[in-house]
């Protein structure tokens, strides 16, 4: 995924952590990270219906960047199965481009890594994120954490559910999971504010990296001498064919949860809803039907993919859909228009939660595929049943004039979701 | 009845197929998949499971007929 900063302004310090990261030239890669677009989905279809493969810069509403004469010229793909082509190769397309975006960040993750380091590595960590493990956090979790933050309006009859829902849980579920002291919260959430911030502020982000590297050594140290029931102590504990995590590895691994693994939920909850309000009809038949909440956040996911841009670079020339690409070139896929294309879908710009055609890459595809998949799946279900079994009578909301829409181009989510209601 | 074909060499373990089809997948310790009980779940289901196979480990057949897309 690319951690760019598309937010706009960032007046206010919620605002800011809206922004995602941008520790690159903006310029090296303009046309990914230009901020405030609305609706790029024409724009990918008018490209798609000419190739849906591209060559060189891309003007997507504002601009073409200037290309760097000394590499080979990107490509941008907006096609599905071209897509899935290049997610599923993971021998010729790598994720060692993610190398300068996040390693200075983050540390070596498994993000940026090609196989076999990328399985061994994986392996260590995927199983606590598989669904069975997961189960558990459910009610006496997630469901917790959604309803104390509905307390905190539910009498007012009227709500931002950006500022008050969806902005703040997928930070708490994290910290819970990982088994932080509540009294660390406060500090661990300004951490992951400023470190998914560092685009909009280089110094204050690299600075809550190396904090909340020496926080987690802390932490460990204490997890090490005594296990409790949490992350991490599996991760200090964890052993794959007699390979340990170093603790350099763990504190990357954890870094890399707050953008992967809150900022896209928190953006992804937000989709939902929106797809959701903005489709009365749809949002009583998954009041009536809770349990077409999971089709409803897949469709979602198609229709507004919340990470909306990876990044793989071609490590020999190659063709794709009959487009030579230079070997060394960096390829953008943009999955939001992978997830509309014309030749896949019926009516691709319609949101539908009942459409037979559910495939999508919203979650990635590959080897890379989205880890936290069955995490993000299961805290916007309960999330999403906590709104609808306390709030009726849901509806946007706006202000005069307020335009309530999903923006930007590698990252998207509205920016606010103002709603009214009727406690129930 | 359907029949579940797996590519082991190919499963990475990302659980997506027991997420769609239950009954039908299973991870085992290793986190590879395992087929469970295909009549469990309803066929559709199982096209789901095999399209939304993030390496194409997953084939469903009638006979000789393969009836999932496959993923590209
Ligand atoms: C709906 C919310 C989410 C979306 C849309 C999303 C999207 C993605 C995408 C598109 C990728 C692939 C990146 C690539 O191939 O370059 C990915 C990878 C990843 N995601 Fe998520 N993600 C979400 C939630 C989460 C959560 C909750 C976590 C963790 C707890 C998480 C952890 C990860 C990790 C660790 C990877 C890297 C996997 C690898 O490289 O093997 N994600 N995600
Ligand atoms: S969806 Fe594919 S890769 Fe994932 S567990 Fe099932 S068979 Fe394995």
């Amino acid at each position: 995924m690319a951690f760019e900063s598309l937010g706009g302004n960032d007046m206010a310090a919620q605002r800011e952590a809206i922004n995602g990261i941008l520790p690159f030239d903006p310029n090296e890669l303009k046309d990914t990270v230009s901020g405030n677009i609305v609706n790029p989905y024409p724009r990918y279809e008018e490209l798609r219906r000419e190739s849906p493969v591209h060559v060189g810069a891309v003007d997507f509403g504002e601009g073409a960047s200037d290309l760097n004469p000394d590499v080979p010229l990107p490509i941008t793909v907006v096609g599905f199965d071209e897509t899935v082509a290049v997610l599923r190769d993971n021998g010729l397309y790598s994720s060692c481009v993610y190398e300068i975006v996040t390693e200075a960040v983050m540390g070596r993750t498994i993000l940026q890594m090609d196989e076999p380091e990328h399985r061994e590595h994986r392996a260590l960590v995927s199983p606590t994120f598989r669904s069975k493990v997961l189960a558990r956090w459910e009610e006496e979790l997630v469901r917790g954490i959604v309803d104390d933050l509905i307390d905190s309006f539910i009498d007012k009859g009227h709500v931002d559910l950006v500022q008050a829902i969806t902005f703040n849980f997928p930070v708490q579920v994290i910290a819970r999971i990982l088994g932080l002291p509540q009294q660390d919260y406060p500090s661990f959430q300004r951490w992951a504010i400023e470190l998914n911030s560092v685009a909009a502020n280089w110094e204050r982000g690299m600075a809550a990296s190396a904090a909340l590297r020496d926080y987690f050594a802390a932490v460990l140290d204490e997890r090490r001498k005594n296990p409790a029931d949490d992350l991490i102590s599996e991760l200090v504990h964890v052993e794959l064919d007699g390979q340990r995590l170093d603790d350099e590895e763990i504190y990357s691994f954890l870094r890399l949860l707050l953008p992967a693994g809150v900022e896209t939920t928190y953006r992804a909850s937000g989709n939902l809803l929106f797809g959701l309000l903005t489709h009365p009809d749809q949002l009583n038949a998954v009041r009536e039907d809770r349990s077409l909440i999971p089709q409803a956040f897949e469709e979602s996911l198609r229709w507004e993919p919340p990470v909306a841009v990876v990044l793989r670079r071609a490590m020999e020339s190659t063709e794709l859909a009959g487009v030579p690409i230079e070997g060394g070139a960096d390829v953008a896929l943009m999955l939001g228009g992978a997830n509309r294309d014309h030749r896949k879908y019926e009516n691709p710009d319609e949101f539908n939660i009942f459409r037979k055609e559910r495939q999508h890459v919203g979650f990635g595809f590959g080897v890379h595929v989205c880890m936290g998949m069955h995490l993000a799946r299961m805290e916007t279900r309960i999330a999403l049943e906590a709104i609808l079994d306390r709030l009726d009578d849901l509806k946007l909301d706006p202000a005069p004039g307020q335009d309530i829409r999903i923006e930007g181009l590698a990252f998207r989510s509205p920016v606010s979701l103002p709603v009214s209601f009727t406690a129930r | 009845m359907a029949e579940i074909r797996i590519d082991l060499e190919k499963c990475m373990g990302s659980g997506n197929c027991s997420y769609w089809a239950p009954g039908s997948f299973d991870l085992d310790d290793d986190g590879k998949v395992l087929v469970r009980d295909p009549a469990t779940d309803e066929e559709s289901r199982l096209v789901m499971a095999a399209e939304g196979c993030p390496v194409g480990a997953i084939s469903i057949w009638h006979g000789e007929r393969r009836i999932d897309q496959g993923a590209p």
